[in-house]
């Protein structure tokens, strides 16, 4: 043991060591003192190779450097927990079960405790008869230690520590060349963690951000959509898509772009997500939805800007309305044609002007068209007009028909495969022609008869029907279904047909089952029949071997 | 979602509004939500269907079973249908509109139920 008193050290660093503790070099010896043959050793442990490391390869290979230089036994690494003031094992050769069994150390406590308060270089020349609080090294039989601490810029990382399982006492020399080693080391350690913690940010802002876009699209019979959500290469964006299915069939279509990224522009994203899908769903019209969030927004003081975009789709009328709030317009893909960026009203974003008001736009999209909302990571890079982006869209859309092929296209085309530098959200809504036979094949679901009205209504109104011959064929059509699902019974898992035509003036209408037809039992069912009666011109039901049909039709009234 | 019921409550009525689809999928829940909303306090029952855009069969059934069960517990059935609302077409072609007594408006109703 080095003949000092730890008397001598208390003035330099304040600390009282624990009983068998040494405090070494308190001074802090000059590198100069340490032989030729170690500082080659210490040249070895500042290899700018290690830097490049991650932290746990990085403190592996510190390790084993350490072990072999000072030719000892064991060696560790704790890293210091400022949540908890604690120091928890990282690495360690020859004591990996502290690592393993994650022992934490209250830093002012014990061996590597009280090198952390104090800063100061300890040895303890026999574990048994020291303050020691890690029961490994007794289980390991560790005889002398030696460790210092971990500092970079004034912050404490943790302790390094090096261990004998013989007797041994650690000179000056050898606190020295661990110093060494821990200060060449240290600000590795800490670029490492610095980066560790942004990852570990990164990828908790986008699992935030994954789990608040919706997990799948809603289904709506005849609309096919799609959408994208392509994260940036390097930080979590605030970029936002939605799709809703609402009441009477009408499907709403949401984009939007919280300025800045982090867990915060994702928080603040989910927020206006939610609430553009509550006035949404409330059935609020694009203008409305947004002026509403606008509000939302400017009530909240909420320090980000927002850019937004909402569009309400009648897939009956192939009409859609939409509006923006500061964001880059929409582009149409047309059936036919070249893709073009539809007009949009110049508006403030989300909640940066008192009493903002969007307005609308609206148009009806034909058959064979798709619509897109997207953000501006799609069209935006450094030192480009916006002009060229917009029109590098357009280019990239040319052709391509379909809400799934678009938003494919697009990104293979726009979007590099590391990710963009900024995130990008892209939904896309596609109109289907209408079919001149309309021919639907469904599971014989109660759930299914409002599908089966809204491919109906649709149909008639392309064939020309007036807004009464729409409902009432739409009703007497749905009691033929109805009774199809009713009656449907089948080994095999039951479906129903339904198939129309127009020919001259007059529209046929036949439903088609598996089960077979029953004698109306009950009111219900007798009325569903009257119904299908008094609303249609004829009506013929017929008993085949495979189930029942119902054909039904009328003649369409002139002049909607 | 197909359909939409909201509530108001007076003193010893409620007003319940229905509005978009009613068919064989929901026509039960509906029921069911508006015999839960009913309290042994209430004399009456308004059924505002201004705002239904397709009422079928199972409607029409979902009405007349209300009906009976509510004619058990002593609570009157009022039905808002206006002229030209889908509900009244139903009720028209399925032959049943002469055997329900029906108000043109919400105020009518409301006016029905103070006279009993």
């Amino acid at each position: 043991m080095p003949a000092r008193s730890p008397e001598a050290s208390f003035g330099a660093s304040g600390l009282t060591p624990g009983r068998g503790q040494v405090i070494l070099g308190a001074g802090g010896a000059a590198p100069a003192a340490a032989a030729p043959a170690q500082m080659a050793d210490i040249y070895r442990l500042g290899d700018p190779a290690l830097a490049e490391l991650a932290l746990e390869p990085l403190l592996d290979e510190l390790l084993v450097r350490v072990v072999d230089i000072l030719r000892v036994d064991t060696s560790a690494i704790l890293l210091h927990d400022a949540d908890t003031d604690e120091l928890v094992a990282r690495a360690a050769k020859g004591l990996e079960e502290e690592v393993e069994r994650g022992v934490r150390i209250p830093v002012g406590r014990g061996f590597a405790g009280r090198i952390a308060a104090g800063r100061v270089p300890i040895h303890i020349l026999d574990v048994d008869h020291a303050e020691v609080l890690n029961p490994i090294l007794r289980e390991k039989h560790v005889r002398s230690m030696l460790g210092v601490p971990l500092i970079a810029e004034g912050e404490l990382l943790g302790v390094l520590h090096v261990g004998s399982l013989t007797t041994r006492t650690f000179t000056d020399q050898d606190a020295i060349v661990l110093q060494l080693a821990a200060t060449r080391v240290a600000p590795a350690v800490q670029r490492a963690r610095l980066l560790e913690a942004l990852q570990r940010e990164h990828s908790a802002g986008i699992a935030l951000q994954r789990s608040l876009l919706p997990e799948r699209l809603p289904i709506v019979v005849g609309v096919p959509v799609a959408a994208r959500y392509l994260p940036s290469r390097d930080e979590v964006g605030g970029d936002w898509y939605d799709v809703l299915a609402l009441n009477r069939g009408m499907v709403g279509i949401a984009i939007g772009d919280v300025a800045g990224h982090g867990v915060r522009a994702a928080a603040l994203m989910a927020e206006l997500r939610s609430a553009m899908r509550a006035y949404a769903v409330d059935g609020q019209p694009p203008a409305a939805v947004l002026e509403r969030v606008d509000r939302l927004v400017r009530e909240a003081g909420a320090l980000r800007m927002a850019t937004a975009g909402y569009a309400l789709y009648d897939p009956e009328t192939s009409c859609l309305r939409y509006a923006t709030a500061g964001h880059p317009p929409p582009m149409l893909v047309p059936a036919e044609g070249e893709p073009r960026l539809l007009p949009v009203e110049i508006a403030p974003p989300l909640g940066t002007v008192p009493y903002a008001a969007y307005a609308e736009q609206q148009f009806r999209l034909e058959g064979g068209d798709t619509f897109l909302f997207y953000t501006d990571g799609l069209i935006e890079r450094r030192g480009e007009s916006l002009d060229v982006g917009f029109a590098r869209l357009c280019a990239a859309a040319g052709g391509v028909h379909g809400a799934e092929a678009l938003c494919r296209t697009l990104t293979r085309e726009l979007v590099p495969r590391e990710g963009g530098a900024d995130d990008i959200a892209m939904v896309a809504l596609h109109c289907e022609p209408v079919p001149e036979r309309l021919a639907l094949m469904l599971p014989a679901r109660p759930e299914t008869l409002a599908d089966v009205r809204r491919g109906l209504r649709r149909w008639l109104r392309a064939a020309g029907a007036t807004d009464d011959d729409v409902a009432v064929i739409t009703l007497a059509v749905g009691e033929a279904c109805a009774n199809a699902v009713e009656h449907a019974y089948s080994p095999t898992p039951a479906v129903y047909a339904v198939e129309a035509f127009e020919e001259a003036g007059t529209v046929t209408i036949a439903v088609r089952d598996s089960g077979r037809w029953r004698r109306p039992r009950g009111e219900n069912r007798g009325r569903g029949l009257t119904i299908m009666e008094n609303a249609m011109d004829d009506v013929d039901v017929s008993q085949t071997a495979e189930g029942t049909e119902i054909v039904l039709s009328k003649r369409l009234a002139t002049g909607a | 979602m197909l359909a939409d019921l909201r509530f108001e409550h007076a003193e010893s009525v409620v007003v319940a509004r229905l509005a978009g689809d009613v068919d064989m999928s929901n026509a039960r829940e509906v029921g069911a939500a508006l015999d839960r909303t009913l309290t042994n306090d209430k004399l009456a029952l308004v059924l505002d269907l201004s705002e239904v855009d397709y009422f079928d069969s199972a409607g029409i059934h979902l009405i007349f079973d209300l009906r009976e069960r509510l004619r058990v517990r002593g609570v009157k059935l009022c039905l808002v249908v206006p002229e030209g609302s889908s509900a009244r077409a139903s009720l028209q072609l399925a032959g049943v509109l002469r055997t329900i007594d029906v108000d043109e408006t919400l105020d009518a109703a409301l006016g029905s139920v103070a006279q009993n």
